[in-house]
Formats: structure tokens, C-alpha cells, sequence
């Protein structure tokens, strides 16, 4: 393994490009393409101006100044939508023609409104690029930005991430979504047998330095509602500002760590919400038959922490094995499958990868009984609306139920069967005198804090 | 090390419409005007090249204004010909904001001014439409997020000590265009107390996060929010919540106090002029402890050492 160990560095995150998009109106396909290709970059999305923004000329070029963005993307096919990219482009001129250094602008347009958008928005480079609603245009616009991210010789993580995720697919001949969370950035990536494979890299959102963006997006009660225990809401902002500007923070108690779990479930809501927004079916997502959790999700000091994460986060629908990189392991393997051959590391790369627990989500109408049959015999458990119940097993499980059109067999992993009959999306009682019990009793399921925090 | 002396550059990122700005080279002064201009309201596209019928590489040759100059409605922005005059007139008061490739106009109304002041004593080393920086020496202590717009004042102690917090109740009106630093804390009541007194602007420890989303919104940041309106200046040096400064961070400020001070939001850094003689100030700070409920900083007292959540104080952070 020198090998590997000497390839670590080279997952790494990047130079942060800040990218703005000049596009079509909202739900138009190239709006969506673009903002897919950038989310897909891992770039971060500091502006959108699509073509019936209804701003000022002034107003447009004074959010673009503000946004400083390092690269645009122009992409508009229609012709009234181009004679308005030309005038957003104007906007760009005035907003950061003085820019240092100075923006590129890559157009995703017909080459007439290509030229003209080059007069408008000189100085900047403007560079041709192929339309972005279809997947070769997709690759080069994903590859183009990475190719501004990337520092000499370095693989980013996405592209780790996402060899992962191809390799764990292959590997198991099935749909994985590889799940991870790190300081500043979260991740979902889709991949099926076949090689297909959807991404999102979500930056700057995560449980450290992406800590507060997390709040600043979904409000501080959004992350304050999976505490289990009460955190008044003015004491729980300064520990997520805190928790921003202290890079490597280890949680050291258990208001700490749940805080850490609590940011990780929003980001992942928040991801699945930017990949909603870029054209992914989050259903598609969440039927992935395996969900493997990365970063600081598999770096929690219990299994059980990281699949309560995964689960809440996720929301998947049916049954899934939950799994998570073990020492962050594959992310590392990931990055060597995208410097030699993919192939010859999914072996390594799935034994990486420790199995967790198998995942039925229910939403039985009256109770219905889980089969679940192992090495040591069958278990039957009856399950009714809002239970949350951890069926202890072993190796290789059958799972079936009674009343209910379930039937799945896997790997039970180092926790067992788990039975998730709380009802997709999760809703979460406003009041703390009932959320509190509830949350409470779902770490206690899956003894999240047994014995503390390590 | 908390306290340096040494030459730093500000850079001041200029709105949309400047007016006027100082040329490269300058020498400023803390507090004077670096550049000023128009805030603009909603922009009416004029036909010019097109209207005029020249080509529009050819509009320069004919233009009888220069974008950026105020007109009045009815002033013309270009003309050809004597006898047979075609001409592109301004429809509003205001100012020419952009030329496009295209040969058109864009005018704005004039709806405001604005001023950006230099925030060092030094020489503008850039400037641009965009941007003007100004380089010069000074005392500075680097925070960790600030808020707010620039902010220049004389420096006062508002606290007996590191440990205190900033009572609202020590702050009125006398502090007018001062600079008050206050402790290990200062609340959201101090914070806009101080406003409403006139207070250039705040230094402190810490300052509560949920004081600072009641003050500045819930879109705030643990990153700092600079803005250019009119709202309170602060400078957060080491955490949020409550974080005791150090006795080598502390004890500069008693010898500083009457000196003069900026409050640079951009780049969150606090600018004393004073001369480098001032004092022995330049030394390492004890390093910081975050709380394990992530609730506050502290710094590691004499001889303590920490292996968990502990940074050196002047840490990238």
C-alpha cells in the first residue's frame, strides 16, 4: 500500500473557483445544464442573472461586481435569450472589466451571439464551448472549470468521489450513491453498474468552515431541530460561527458532536436541494440501493452516529445497505483509480468500505410484521407508523414484510436490520417538548452516544 | 504574534458610478475621501451609433460626451453631420454609465452619492474603476471576521479589563467618532447603542453570533459582512460568544488609546497610527482554546497546554 499512501496528498480540494452563470430563464434546459456542470465542477455558484432578470443594467453589473466571480458561463440558445446574454455581458464589462486577475467567460452559445459576446465583455477571454444540455458539452464545461481548480498534478477530490463511486457500483452490480461531508464542502454521487454517474459538489457547505452557510441557508432552527437535547438558539449560533473559523475542530462532548451530526443532515438536505435544482431526480438519487457515506460522516466515532446521519440526511426510499469509508480509505484508493486503471482498485476500494446496516424505509398504512432471517434464524418484528427499530443481525440478511410490498436481501453489516417506519420526507414536531423525546429516542436506537464522544 | 508594525496594504473595492478617485501614486491619509461617485438608479438604454448612423467603432469620433460625465436631459451624447444633423440625446437627467459594442448609451439617474475613504496613512499603489488600494505603515492587529463599513476614529478603551464586557451603559455620545474596544464581549445592545451615539466603530473579543444576526440579519456570516451603508462597525478579534483577549493583545490598546485608528472590514484588520517606537508591542500571544461546546475561545493560561481544538493565535483560521 506505499503506493496509495503516497498518492494521499493528491486528493485534494482545489483552488475555490467562484463562478457566476449568465443564462436562460429559469427552467429552461441550459439553465439547468449550466448550473448541473458547475454544481458537477465543484465550483461555487456566487451568481445567477439569467436573461429576463428584471434589474437595472446598474443593478445587474453591481451584483455581478460583488459576486467577483473568477469565471462566467454564458449559455443561451434561443434569440431573444442571446440579444439578453449580449446585454448581460455588458453588464459584465462595466461590473469586472477591471477585475485582477482578469475573468474568463466560456459561452455556451451560437457562434454569431459568441462574437458579440466577445465584444461586449472585452477585456475578458471569452472561449467557445459546446452547449451544456448535452453530456459531451456537460464533460468539457465540468472539465474546463476543473481544469482552473486543479493545482499541477493533483487529483481533486470530486474526482476521487466520484472513481469511488464508479468502482463501488461496478463492484456490487448495483446503484450507489456515495455521500460525503467534509469541513467546507458535501457531495452526492450517483453511480450505476453501467458507468453512469451523476454528480453534485456543493461548496462552501459543510460541518466546519461551510458550517455557517449551512445556517445561512436554512436558518439556525432547521439545524437546531436535530439537537437531542434544548440549545436556545443564540448559544447554538455562536458555536456554529465558532465552529466556522476553527479548522479541524474535534467535537469533544456530546453537544459538540450532535451539533456536527445536526450541520451534516442540513447539508445533505441542502445538496439534495442544489441537485434538484440542477435537473437531478432526487428520487433517483434516493432509490440508490447502497448509500455509502464519506469524510466527516465515516469519521464519526460510532457506527451508529454515522448511519443515523445517513439516514435522516438521505431520506432513500425502500431498502438500502448503508456503508462508510473506513479511515477514509477509498477516497484515498478513489484517487489512485483515476490516475491508473479503475478496474484493478474496486476490489481494494470495496473492502475499504465498512457495512454499516441494511435500511428498510416503511410507511405502513396499519402494522405489518419484518421478516428478517440471518445465519441465526428469523426474527419477526412488528413495525407501525413512526417506529425506528434496529434489528441486531449478522452477515448476509433476508428481509421481507408481511403487509407490505418489501423484499430485499444484503449485507447486515456491523449494526443489523434497521426499520425506519418514520415517513419520507421526515417531518420533525416544531415543539421541543415532543421533538426532543422523539430525537432522543433515535440516538438511543442506534446508541449514538454510547459512552460519549470518543 | 498578535501586534505587528509594518506596511500594509488596504483595498478598497469601489461601487458602480465612480465620479472621482486619487491617481496612482497619492499619498492619503487615513479618513480622506479615495474616491466618490453617483449611486445610480434604474438605467435607460439610448440608441447611438445605430441612431446616428455611423459604425460603432466609428462612435468615438463623434461623441460629444465621455462615459461617466453627468448631462441633462437633452444634452447630446453624439452627433454627425452640419447642415443635416442626426443626433443621440440624452432622455434624463443623469449620468452615462456604459457604451456598449453596439455603439447605445446607457444613462442613469442620479439618486445618491458616495465616498469611499482610505482607511491607512500611505500612497494609493492601484486604482481603477473597480478598485483603489492604498499601501502605508502602521500598527495592525489582525481579527477574524468584521462587519460593517470601513470605520476611522480616535481609539478609546471602553472596559477595565480583557475579561470585561462592553456595558452600553459606558457609551454616549462623547465617543462620537471614536473607536471603542471592548473585552471579552460586546452585545448586540452595545453594538447598536453605539450607533445611535455616533460611534465610528467596535473592537472586541467576541461578539455574540445571534447579536450579530439581530444587528446585521440572519444572512450574516461567521466570515464578516463588510457593507457600505450606514450600519455599525465591528471587529471581531478571536471568537464568537465570549473570548477574554490576551494580556498581549489587551495591554497595547491602554498605551494606544488617543491615537488615531481604522477599522478595515475587507480584510478584518484593525490600523493604528502610531510610531513604531511606541512601544514593545510586536510579541507572540498565548495560543487559543476553543470551549468543547464550541461556545467560546479562550487563551491557554501560563504554562497550560492544550492537545485538543487548540491553535497558535495567529493561525489561518
Amino acid at each position: 500500500m506505499s503506493g496509495s499512501t503516497a498518492t494521499v496528498e493528491v486528493a485534494l480540494e482545489g483552488r475555490p473557483i467562484r463562478v457566476a452563470l449568465l443564462v436562460a430563464p429559469s427552467g429552461a434546459p441550459e439553465r439547468t445544464a449550466a448550473t448541473r456542470a458547475v454544481l458537477a465542477a465543484g465550483a461555487e455558484l456566487v451568481a445567477t442573472l439569467a436573461t429576463d432578470d428584471p434589474r437595472s443594467f446598474g443593478e445587474r453589473a453591481a451584483a455581478l461586481r460583488a459576486a467577483r466571480p473568477d469565471v462566467v458561463v454564458v449559455a443561451a440558445r434561443s434569440r431573444e435569450d442571446s440579444a439578453a446574454a449580449v446585454a448581460l455581458a455588458e453588464a459584465l464589462r462595466l461590473a469586472c472589466g477591471h477585475q485582477e486577475p482578469l475573468l474568463r467567460v466560456l459561452a455556451a452559445t451560437d457562434p454569431r451571439t459568441e462574437a458579440q459576446i466577445r465584444a461586449a465583455a472585452a477585456p475578458c477571454s471569452v472561449e467557445g464551448v459546446a452547449s451544456p444540455t448535452g453530456e459531451a458539452g456537460r464533460v468539457a464545461l465540468v472539465g474546463a472549470i476543473r481544469a482552473l481548480r486543479r493545482e499541477t498534478g493533483t487529483v481533486l477530490r470530486d474526482e476521487a468521489l466520484e472513481a469511488a463511486a464508479g468502482s463501488l457500483a461496478r463492484h456490487a452490480a448495483s446503484t450507489t450513491l456515495l455521500v460525503d461531508v467534509s469541513g467546507a464542502s458535501t457531495s452526492l454521487v450517483f453511480a450505476s453498474p453501467d458507468g453512469a454517474l451523476r454528480a453534485v459538489h456543493v461548496r462552501p457547505l459543510g460541518v466546519g468552515a461551510g458550517a455557517d452557510r449551512v445556517v445561512a441557508r436554512g436558518g439556525l432552527d432547521r439545524v437546531r431541530r436535530w439537537l437531542p437535547m434544548a440549545v436556545d438558539a443564540p448559544a447554538l449560533a455562536e458555536r456554529v460561527f465558532n465552529r466556522a473559523r476553527w479548522p479541524d475542530a474535534m467535537p469533544t462532548n456530546e453537544l459538540a458532536l450532535s451539533l456536527e451530526m445536526a450541520l451534516a443532515r442540513e447539508a445533505i438536505t441542502h445538496a439534495f436541494a442544489d441537485a434538484v435544482a440542477a435537473g437531478l431526480a432526487a428520487g433517483t438519487l434516493r432509490a440508490a440501493s447502497r448509500v455509502v457515506l464519506c469524510g466527516r460522516l465515516a469519521l464519526l466515532p460510532l457506527p451508529g452516529q454515522s448511519l443515523l446521519v445517513g439516514v435522516d440526511g438521505v431520506g432513500h426510499r425502500q431498502v438500502a445497505a448503508f456503508a462508510r469509508d473506513r479511515g477514509a480509505a477509498a477516497v484515498r484508493l478513489g484517487a489512485l483509480a483515476v490516475r491508473g486503471d479503475p478496474e484493478a482498485t474496486d476490489g481494494a476500494i470495496a473492502a475499504a468500505v465498512e457495512p454499516l446496516a441494511l435500511v428498510a424505509a416503511l410507511w405502513p398504512r396499519r402494522s405489518v410484521t419484518l421478516h428478517v432471517s440471518d445465519a441465526g434464524g428469523r426474527i419477526d418484528q412488528r413495525i407501525s407508523r413512526g417506529a425506528f427499530v434496529l434489528i441486531p443481525s449478522l452477515g448476509t440478511v433476508e428481509v421481507s414484510a408481511s403487509g407490505a410490498e418489501l423484499r430485499a436481501r444484503g449485507d447486515a453489516g456491523a449494526l443489523g436490520v434497521l426499520a425506519d417506519a418514520r415517513g419520507r420526507p421526515l417531518s420533525l414536531p416544531p415543539r421541543d417538548a415532543e421533538r426532543l423525546p422523539a430525537v432522543q429516542r433515535w440516538h438511543a436506537t442506534l446508541d449514538a452516544f454510547r459512552g460519549g464522544v470518543a | 504574534m498578535a501586534w505587528r508594525y509594518g506596511r500594509w496594504t488596504a483595498e478598497h473595492a469601489l461601487p458602480i458610478g465612480v465620479s472621482e478617485r486619487a491617481a496612482l501614486g497619492q499619498p492619503v491619509t487615513a479618513g480622506e475621501a479615495l474616491a466618490s461617485g453617483a449611486s445610480l438608479g434604474s438605467a435607460v438604454l439610448v440608441e447611438g451609433a445605430h441612431r446616428i448612423g455611423v459604425a460603432a467603432e466609428d462612435l468615438s469620433r463623434v461623441l460629444r460626451t465621455s462615459v461617466g460625465a453627468d448631462v441633462a436631459r437633452g444634452s447630446v451624447l453624439a452627433r454627425t453631420g452640419r447642415r443635416f444633423a442626426r443626433a443621440a440625446t440624452a432622455p434624463i437627467d443623469g449620468r452615462v454609465l456604459h457604451l456598449t459594442a453596439q455603439g447605445d448609451f446607457y444613462l442613469a439617474p442620479i439618486v445618491g452619492r458616495w465616498t469611499v475613504r482610505a482607511m491607512l496613512d500611505g500612497t494609493v499603489v492601484r486604482s481603477d474603476e473597480a478598485c483603489v488600494t492604498v499601501a502605508g505603515d502602521a500598527w495592525s492587529l489582525a481579527g477574524i471576521a468584521a462587519y460593517g463599513p470601513d470605520a476611522f476614529g480616535g481609539l478609546v478603551l471602553g472596559v477595565e479589563g480583557a475579561n470585561d464586557e462592553l456595558a452600553p451603559s459606558r457609551i454616549d455620545t462623547r465617543l462620537r467618532d471614536r473607536i471603542i474596544v471592548g473585552g471579552a464581549r460586546t452585545a448586540a445592545e452595545a453594538i447598536t447603542r453605539a450607533h445611535a451615539c455616533g460611534v465610528a466603530g467596535l473592537v472586541a473579543g467576541a461578539v455574540p453570533a445571534g447579536g450579530l444576526r439581530l444587528v446585521y440579519g440572519d444572512e450574516v456570516s461567521a466570515r464578516g459582512m463588510p457593507l457600505r451603508e450606514d450600519r455599525p462597525t465591528v471587529l471581531c478579534l478571536i471568537g464568537f460568544g465570549t473570548a477574554p483577549l490576551p494580556r498581549e493583545v489587551f495591554d497595547p490598546f491602554r498605551a494606544f488609546a488617543g491615537a488615531r485608528a481604522a477599522i478595515h472590514t475587507a480584510s478584518a484588520r484593525l490600523f493604528v497610527f502610531a510610531p513604531h517606537e511606541a512601544g514593545d508591542f510586536a510579541r507572540d500571544a498565548p495560543a487559543l482554546a476553543l470551549a468543547p461546546d464550541y461556545g467560546g475561545v479562550r487563551p491557554l493560561a501560563d504554562g497550560e497546554s492544550g492537545t485538543v481544538n487548540v491553535l497558535a493565535y495567529d493561525a489561518p483560521r
